[in-house]
């Protein structure tokens, strides 16, 4: 009965409440914004909610965890400038949906199916925390590093018409993932002397300038084109539609509570996984993948909030945070007087189900935000190119120097924009690079952890693969994957055979 | 239009005539060198609102993380000395100049406030078949390569307490790198390391719920939060020379700050730091409140330096001797 | 991996240079990254730079190779539909802005490129580019400078002076 009361604390003090909807609202524009990150929102928060009592404070920040993760789909679709790195497989399909005249349907889609997948991660996390828990940190670098191994094979489905181009843009991603200071041994990669380097390029610049200034440049191109008009006629996702998607949904949110809840990953790559995972599992597409197929949106939308109660379950039975947010949290609690850590339940009994409640509530909230305003959202899209193009690169600007104060992120944001254009203008995607960037340092540095731990013997590496069940399961799902249904593969064959 | 700029003109005399009079006449950027979330963002986020309090001015508060810090320290020193933007940082630039990392370190600077330091301590996995000092030494010693150490790169704490025992015994045990003790004490509890030095603050809850255990504290007594747990010194006397050592958090400024400024500063954190929310979350976590400021903090800071150079140029990963600096052997 | 599509059926002007550029650009980072630790263990710091220029290299090539096979798209011309004046005085627009913005602050330099880019895109009186500029900045400085406590650039203008000012009017 206790957890009962924990779990409707917030919901019917009025203040909690109220503030939990505050956060939300905050947290959905905060998202939206590029550069602005939930981390940097929750870290501000820390401050100014330092002399409130806890439970306040928590509300506010659950609020813009939960509004912030679906937030980052908004400008993704609107104008292909992810809000965050978490909403970068949101742009493929969503972006050109918004070119259709559906930016409309495809916020609302989006918001009901990260409403589904927060929902999703709220139960595992509500049912199954110790034991997702447990099995999250057996985690070994070896399978960490299959993980990025599974994640670099998406090259294959976001290379679009040429393998050999999007290899090399995911190759450039993982390079460029790689330099700054090597943070195992401090050895200079690539930083040609500049201190400014030693943190590496922040994959957010890369972010905005390949998707946001590369695709305003390309805009360019069609200033006397009339802007489309959005078709905002139909918010609401056909029933229909819901009940059609809804098995890949609930599918692609249990990717993202898992890799949510490694503490290793975060919901930017749970996303790309789900998107990979969509774009396997369906077999006939309406609409082709990248051309707007509505799959592509459900897949990292429902995959990314799951991540949000994956991120909670190590940080509230272990101390342990789940991402950069959850760690933030964890600072949050320590500075309101609490231990957090494997004891925290024990010493504070309500914290669980006190989270669990708000959660849930942010959740509901982020359905009635996410459906209101999607109108005037719209209306975006239908501004003058004039006026939306200049405002793109200011905030493009602002929001790389806002990520770490650096300009230096403003010229590496403007020198991927370039490039980016060019790319796209000589059929490269764009999508592999911005993989890469994220996979590399996981890819990168387990690998290196694994094959020390072998003592450098790469033989003992492969047989160390069926030391657990867990790695020899990793291992199976990349052979199968790269010899059945990758489309890697698969596109070779049809090359090879059907030609 | 016309009205806010007469309006804005006027106030932008009445700050000119008063920037003068007293500090602060505006907002103090304070860079923390290190990330949202991690231990130094958490110190300076709780005693920042107890300064603000104490200089009736507002301290916003800036994450400018890179290169273990080097780029926050390049950063403010690069601003003018005027007091306005403070350094939040930990131990790390004390090693910037004999690792090739810096030019700047905390000598170059003006010390506001030494605020506390940490107590490091040896943890291991649960099923690690050692349970003390002692024990460890003979089991690597007994099994050569096969002790997983984790560490956090050249510099860091791990790196140092290594050294550390390494000029007392000679270990032939595996090193494996993370970037950060929080997930290097993660991968301790799923088993990819054996072994770990980390500092106190960040592995005591998970000892006290069993779910590492504890090997010895690398100090010269027993700790209130562990009193049962050996000091290392029992094993390894040869230790005591180096010890007590540990990493600490401060603020400082640029060199050349008017004293007026600086004064101002020393105080409002010297009694924010008093502040028993303060003491008792710093305490909880096994940090030591230091709170000094002024010479003491110089030679706490000279001692700080001048030991864990000698030890990371001894066990021979430094890029440059600590000579070259004037850095004296302790 | 043989890669080329169906799909690509021409190549664009400058195509083949771009490709070029790019084949010279990853065989440099190769060798960057074989300066690191050369190829001396599998653990090295170097080892997965390598493999990734390496990979570059590869791809670049096959690219390169690829677009030497396809003739060249009738009828487009370099100037016009891959790099026309509008697409260089923006991006010439955007270099100079952030050239400058550190030594002159975030407000004078957005205030001067949104105005600029903005009646050059849009063509309209220069009054309605005036109020939409000083709209956008105005918005664009309250969430970042003053709720999110993004310190912007100051530059010249003393904007931390003014808004102590303008608070200590409030108290």
């Amino acid at each position: 009965m206790d957890a009962f009361n924990y779990f409707a604390m917030s919901w019917l003090s009025p203040e909690l409440l109220g503030l939990t909807a505050l956060g939300t609202f905050l947290g959905i524009y905060v998202g939206a914004i590029p550069g602005l990150s939930v981390t940097m929102a929750v870290s501000i928060l820390i401050s100014f909610t330092f002399s409130w009592d806890v439970n306040y404070a928590l509300c506010l920040m659950v609020g813009v965890y939960m509004g912030g993760v679906y937030g980052g789909s908004r400008t993704a679709i609107l104008l292909n400038i992810p809000g965050a790195p978490s909403a970068i497989a949101t742009a493929l399909d969503g972006y050109p949906l918004a070119k259709k005249g559906l930016a409309g349907e495809a916020i609302g889609l989006s918001t009901i199916m990260s409403v589904v997948g927060g929902f999703v991660g709220i139960i595992v996390l509500a049912i199954a925390a110790p034991t997702v828990s447990e099995f999250a940190i057996t985690f070994q670098p070896r399978d960490y590093m299959m993980l990025g191994i599974l994640g670099i094979m998406l090259v294959g489905s976001l290379s679009g018409s040429s393998l050999a181009r999007g290899i090399f843009a995911g190759a450039l991603g993982l390079l460029i993932g790689t330099v700054g200071l090597d943070p195992m041994t401090a050895e200079e990669r690539f930083t040609f002397g500049v201190v400014e380097l030693w943190d590496g390029i922040n994959p957010v610049a890369v972010m905005i300038g390949m998707f946001g200034i590369s695709e305003a440049l390309h805009q360019l191109h069609h200033m006397n084109k009339a802007v489309i008009k959005q078709k905002i006629s139909r918010i609401i996702p056909k029933w229909s539609d819901i009940k059609k998607y809804m098995p890949l949904s609930l599918q692609t949110s249990f990717i993202g509570v898992i890799v949510g809840a490694l503490p290793g990953t975060g919901g930017d790559i749970a996303a790309l996984m789900a998107y990979d995972h969509a774009k396997r599992i369906t077999k006939n597409p309406k609409v082709p993948f990248g051309e707007g197929a509505k799959e592509g949106l459900i897949a990292p939308e429902s995959a990314n909030n799951a991540a949000v109660g994956g991120a909670y379950i190590p940080m509230l039975t272990l101390g342990i945070p789940g991402d950069a947010v959850t760690a933030v949290f964890i600072g949050a609690l320590f500075i309101h007087g609490l231990n957090p850590g494997p004891l925290l339940l024990v010493e504070q009994p309500h914290m669980f189900w006190f989270t669990v409640g708000n959660l849930t509530l942010a959740n509901i909230f982020v359905l009635i935000f996410g459906l209101t305003g999607i109108r005037l959202f719209s209306k975006i899209v239908e501004c003058p190119k004039g006026i939306l193009i200049p405002l793109i690169f200011l905030l493009s600007i602002v929001g790389a120097y806002a990520i770490n104060n650096a300009i230096t992120d403003i010229w590496w944001m403007l020198a991927f924009g370039v490039f980016g254009y060019f790319m796209r203008l000589y059929n490269f995607p764009v999508g592999p690079v911005i993989l890469g960037v994220i996979l590399s340092s996981l890819t990168d540095e387990n690998w290196r952890r694994a094959i020390l731990s072998e003592r450098g013997n790469i033989g003992d590496l492969f047989i160390s693969l069926f030391h657990s069940p867990l790695s020899t399961v990793l291992f199976s799902v990349i052979v199968l994957i790269l010899f059945t249904q990758s489309p890697l593969w698969t596109k070779w064959l049809k090359r090879k055979f059907f030609r | 239009m016309k009205k806010t700029t007469i309006a804005l003109l006027a106030a932008l005399s009445l700050s000119s005539s008063l920037s003068l009079a007293d500090y602060p006449t505006k907002d103090i950027q304070g860079i923390i060198q290190w990330g949202a979330g991690g231990s130094t963002d958490t110190v300076m986020r709780s005693i920042a609102p107890h300064v603000e309090k104490e200089l009736g001015g507002d301290i916003i508060l800036t994450n400018k993380t890179g290169g273990v810090g080097a780029i926050a320290t390049k950063y403010v020193n690069a601003k003018k000395a005027d007091g306005y933007t403070l350094l939040m940082g930990a131990e790390n630039p004390q090693m910037y100049k004999i690792l090739g990392l810096s030019d700047i370190d905390y000598s170059d600077m003006i010390a506001i406030n030494v605020l506390a330091r940490g107590t490091p301590i040896i943890v291991a996995n649960n099923d690690a078949p050692f349970n003390t000092m002692q024990e460890l030494i003979e089991y690597t010693k007994a099994h050569p390569g096969e002790v997983k150490f984790g560490s956090t790169g050249p510099g860091g704490l791990t790196s140092i307490v290594t050294a550390m025992i390494d000029s007392q015994v000679k270990l032939d045990y595996t090193s494996i790198p993370y970037n950060g003790d929080g997930p290097a004490l993660t991968a301790l509890q799923g088993g990819a390391i054996d072994v770990m030095p980390a500092v106190l603050g960040a592995t005591i809850e998970q000892i006290k719920a069993g779910r590492m255990k504890a090997i010895s504290i690398v100090d010269i007594e027993a700790n209130k939060l562990l009193p049962n747990l050996a000091p290392i010194t029992d094993a390894l006397p040869g230790m005591k020379s180096y010890l007590p050592w540990g990493p600490f958090f401060g603020v400082f400024v640029k060199k050349g700050t008017p004293d007026e400024a600086v004064e101002k500063l020393q105080a409002a954190f010297q009694k924010a730091a008093y502040n028993k929310d303060f003491v008792d979350l710093m305490q909880k976590r096994g940090f030591t409140i230091m709170n000094i400021s002024g010479d003491e903090a110089d030679y706490f800071l000279e001692a700080y330096r001048s030991t864990s150079s000698w030890l990371v140029h001894d066990a021979g990963f430094s890029k440059f001797s600590p000579e070259d600096f004037g850095i004296r052997k302790p | 991996m043989s890669s080329q599509s169906p799909m690509i059926k021409t190549r664009k002007p400058g195509e083949r240079i771009f490709c070029f550029l790019l084949v010279l650009g990853s065989v440099y980072l190769f060798w960057q990254a074989y300066n690191i630790s050369g190829f001396s263990s599998l653990s090295s710091p170097g080892a997965f730079p390598l493999a990734a220029s390496a990979a570059m290299v590869l791809a670049s090539c096959v690219t390169f190779l690829n677009t030497l096979k396809l003739p060249a798209a009738k009828d487009v011309s370099f100037a016009y539909h891959c790099f026309p004046p509008v697409i260089a005085t923006i991006m010439a627009l955007i270099l100079i802005y952030s050239v400058v913005l550190e030594s002159l602050g975030f407000i004078l330099t957005s205030f001067a490129f949104l105005f600029i880019s903005i009646q050059f895109l849009y063509r309209r009186s220069p009054l309605i580019t005036l109020a939409i500029t000083l709209f956008a900045l105005i918005v664009v400085y309250i969430i970042f400078r003053l709720v999110f406590q993004v310190v912007l650039p100051e530059g010249i203008v003393p904007e931390r002076e003014i808004l102590s000012s303008i608070k200590s009017l409030w108290r």
